[in-house]
C-alpha cells in the first residue's frame, strides 16, 4: 500500500512539474480594444487590471476582461503566469469579488478566436491568448514586451 | 340500569358529536399540519437543490454573475429569512496525514442576516441545504425559510376546525332535539297509550303524521285497538248472548220446580175452594145454628188455607220473576239459610219433574243463629241451583249406570264460622275426574252431552261468588263423592 501511495505521490509531482515547465515555455500575449485601452502597459498594472483592482482605462472606459476558461491549457497558463495562482483559485478569487461586488466578473471563453473577437468588439475589453501566428489582435506590449 | 329511549337518542348523539369533534379538533389538524410541514420542508428542499444546482451551473461555466442569479432565484420569496452559499474545504495537516472539513459561510442573503454553519430548523425557522460540487468550489446552500405562513396556515386550520365543531355541536344539538321529538315523543305516546288500552280503555287513538316506521307502528297500533275493540264487541255480545242462553236453560230446570211448586197450591187452592162451595150448600142445608156454625168454621179455615197456599203461589211467581231478571241487583241483607232452602227445594223438584223415577235422600242441616249477610239473593240463589242440579244430574247418572241399590244421598249444609258463612253441598254421584277438575270452573266447558249444558254454569257461579268476595272450592273423588263448599264474607 504505502509502494502504491509513494508512486502515486511521484506521479503528481512529475505532471505537476511537467505542466509548469510548460507553463515556463507557453508564452501570452495581451490584447485589447483600441478603444480605451492603451497599447503599453506595466506588469503591475496588468496585474492590477486582471485582478479587478482597476476597473477603469485612464481615459474613463470600464475595463472588460476576458480569458480563456480554467479547463484550457491557455486558462491554466494564465492563472499561473499572471495570478500566480492555479484555475480555481483564480475562479474563487472572482467569485470572491464579484459576490462581493467589488468587481465585474471577467468573461471566459473556450476558444481564442472567440476571445478575440469579444475584444475587438468590446471597447475597453482587455484579454489573454496564446502567442500564436493566428492571433490577428495587435499585443499589447507589458513592460515593452510583446509576449509574457 | 334502565336508560330511556330519549337518553339512548341523547347518547347516541353526544357520542357521534364528540367523535366527530375530537377529530375535528384534533386529528384532523394534527394530520394537515403534519403534511403541511412535510410539504412546506419538501418545498424548501426543492428550492435549496435549485438554487444549489444553478450554482454549480454557473460555476462550471465560470460565470459568477449566474451565481449571483441563481441566488437571486428565492430571494424574492416573502418567506425566505436567508440563503447562503457555504463554501467547504479540505484542510490537510502539515504532514498531510490528515485533514478536516471547514465549512465556511461565503456568502449571505440578506447582508446583514448572521448565518451559523449549524444553523437548525426550530419552530419559527425551516432551514434545509443542498450541496454542489464544482472544481471550483464544494460547498453547499442553505435556505432558510419563515414558518409564518405554517403558523398562519395552523391558526387558521385551528379556527376551522373550532368553527365546524361548533357548528356541528349546534346541529347536533338539533338532530338530537329533532330525533328525540320525531322518534321518542311518538314511542312515549304509544307506551302510554298501550299502557291504558291494557287498563281497559279501547278509546286510544293516536294521531300520525310521520311518513316513517313510527308512523306505520302508530298506524298498526290504531288497527289493533280497533280491532281489538270490535273483537271484544264480538265477544261481550257473544258472551252475553251465552249467559241469556244459560239463564234461560236455568229458568228452563227451574221452571219445572216453579210448576210443580205451584201445581200444590193450585191444589190445594182448587181442592179446598171445591170443598167450600160444598161447605156453604150445606150451610143452606143446616138445621140448626150449631151445625150452620160449625161448617162456616170449616169454611173459614179453608179460605186461610186457600189464602195460604195462594200467598205461597204469590211467593214462588215473585221468586221466578226475581230470578229472570235481567241485569244484577244491588246488595242486600240476605237470609242464607232462605235462600239455600227455596233453591234446594226449586231444584229438587225441577229434577223430579223432568226425571220422576229420580228420588234422593236430601240430609239438610242448617246452621243458626248466625246473621243475615249483604249479597244478591238471587244471585247466590242461582249458584246454589246451578250447584244442586248439577249433583243431582250426577246421582242421576249414577243411577242409572249403576244397579237399582244405589241411593242417591245429598247432604245440604250452612254454617257460620270465623267471620264466614260456608254452605256445603255433597253428593254421592260420580265424582269429577282428576284430570278435568282444574278445568270445571273454565268458561265453556262441560261434561254433558251436546245440548244440555253450556259450559258456562260453574264459571257463572265462580264468578258471582268471586264477586261477593267469596270462594269456590271443590272436592272430589270420582264415583264416591263431590263436594262443592261455598264461603262468604258474613260482614
Amino acid at each position: 500500500m504505502k509502494k502504491i501511495l509513494t508512486f502515486y505521490f511521484a506521479v503528481l509531482m512529475l505532471t505537476s512539474a511537467s505542466l509548469h515547465s510548460f507553463a515556463q515555455s507557453h508564452n501570452l500575449v495581451v490584447i485589447s480594444n483600441p478603444k480605451g485601452a492603451p497599447t503599453e502597459i506595466t506588469h503591475t498594472e496588468l496585474l492590477a487590471v486582471m485582478k479587478g483592482e482597476k476597473q477603469r482605462w485612464n481615459d474613463g472606459t470600464r475595463i472588460s476582461i476576458a480569458l480563456m476558461k480554467s479547463s484550457t491549457t491557455t486558462g491554466e497558463v494564465t492563472s499561473e503566469k499572471i495570478y500566480g495562482m492555479s484555475g480555481d483559485e483564480v475562479n474563487k478569487f472572482w467569485l470572491a469579488l464579484v459576490f462581493q461586488g467589488k468587481a465585474k466578473a471577467p468573461v471566459f471563453f473556450n476558444s481564442a478566436a472567440d476571445l478575440e473577437t469579444y475584444i475587438s468588439q468590446t471597447p475597453g475589453g482587455i484579454g489573454v491568448v496564446d502567442d500564436t501566428p493566428e492571433v490577428k489582435s495587435k499585443p499589447m506590449l507589458v513592460d515593452g514586451k510583446k509576449s509574457l | 340500569m334502565r336508560i330511556s329511549l330519549q337518553s339512548k337518542i341523547w347518547l347516541t348523539v353526544c357520542s357521534i358529536v364528540l367523535l366527530f369533534s375530537f377529530f375535528i379538533l384534533i386529528y384532523f389538524p394534527a394530520q394537515q399540519e403534519k403534511y403541511l410541514l412535510k410539504n412546506y420542508n419538501k418545498e424548501v428542499q426543492n428550492l435549496a437543490g435549485t438554487v444549489a444546482l444553478g450554482v454549480k451551473i454557473a460555476l462550471t461555466e465560470q460565470n459568477f454573475e449566474g451565481v449571483q442569479t441563481a441566488l437571486d432565484f428565492v430571494k424574492n420569496d416573502p418567506h425566505l429569512r436567508f440563503v447562503s452559499m457555504a463554501q467547504t474545504d479540505t484542510l490537510w495537516n502539515a504532514a498531510r496525514t490528515g485533514f478536516k472539513m471547514n465549512r465556511v459561510i461565503f456568502k449571505t442573503f440578506p447582508e446583514n442576516a448572521i448565518v451559523a454553519m449549524d444553523v437548525q430548523s426550530n419552530d419559527s425557522i425551516i432551514v434545509k441545504s443542498a450541496p454542489f460540487q464544482t472544481n471550483i468550489m464544494s460547498g453547499e446552500i442553505l435556505l432558510g425559510f419563515s414558518t409564518d405562513e405554517i403558523i398562519q396556515s395552523k391558526q387558521q386550520i385551528r379556527l376551522t376546525s373550532i368553527i365546524v365543531s361548533i357548528t356541528v355541536f349546534i346541529i347536533g344539538i338539533f338532530i338530537g332535539f329533532w330525533l328525540a321529538r320525531k322518534i321518542s315523543v311518538p314511542v312515549l305516546a304509544l307506551r302510554d297509550a298501550a299502557l291504558r288500552v291494557g287498563e281497559g280503555d279501547r278509546s286510544q287513538i293516536l294521531k300520525s303524521s310521520a311518513h316513517d316506521e313510527i308512523g306505520d307502528l302508530t298506524i298498526a297500533f290504531n288497527k289493533m285497538v280497533t280491532d281489538l275493540k270490535q273483537a271484544e264487541d264480538k265477544i261481550a255480545n257473544a258472551q252475553a248472548q251465552l249467559i241469556h242462553a244459560e239463564k234461560m236453560a236455568s229458568l228452563g230446570q227451574m221452571s219445572a220446580g216453579i210448576a210443580h211448586e205451584i201445581q200444590n197450591p193450585l191444589n190445594f187452592i182448587n181442592n179446598f175452594s171445591d170443598l167450600n162451595i160444598e161447605l156453604i150448600d150445606e150451610v143452606a142445608d143446616a138445621q140448626s145454628e150449631v151445625e150452620k156454625k160449625e161448617l162456616l168454621a170449616d169454611v173459614k179455615r179453608n179460605l186461610e188455607k186457600i189464602s195460604l197456599h195462594g200467598t205461597r203461589a204469590d211467593s214462588i211467581v215473585k221468586n221466578m220473576l226475581l230470578h229472570s231478571r235481567i241485569g244484577s241487583s244491588e246488595k242486600q241483607l240476605t237470609n242464607i239459610n232462605a235462600v239455600c232452602e227455596e233453591y234446594l227445594q226449586l231444584a229438587y223438584h225441577g229434577i223430579r219433574a223432568k226425571n220422576i223415577e229420580f228420588n234422593c235422600t236430601i240430609n239438610k242441616e242448617y246452621g243458626i243463629g248466625f246473621p243475615q249477610i249483604p249479597a244478591i239473593p238471587q244471585d247466590i240463589g242461582r249458584v246454589v241451583l246451578n250447584l244442586l242440579n248439577n249433583s243431582f244430574y250426577a246421582m242421576d247418572e249414577r243411577r242409572q249406570e249403576d244397579s237399582k241399590e244405589f241411593k242417591p244421598v245429598l247432604n245440604f249444609s250452612t254454617s257460620h264460622y270465623d267471620g264466614k258463612i260456608i254452605i256445603r253441598i255433597r253428593d254421592n254421584g260420580k265424582g269429577i275426574p282428576e284430570s278435568i277438575k282444574a278445568k270445571i270452573f273454565e268458561p265453556f266447558f262441560t261434561t254433558k252431552p251436546t245440548g244440555e249444558g253450556t259450559g258456562l254454569g260453574l264459571s257463572i257461579c265462580y264468578d258471582i261468588i268471586k264477586v261477593h268476595q267469596g270462594d269456590l272450592k271443590v272436592e272430589s273423588k270420582e264415583n264416591e263423592f263431590t263436594e262443592f263448599v261455598i264461603t262468604l264474607p258474613a260482614a
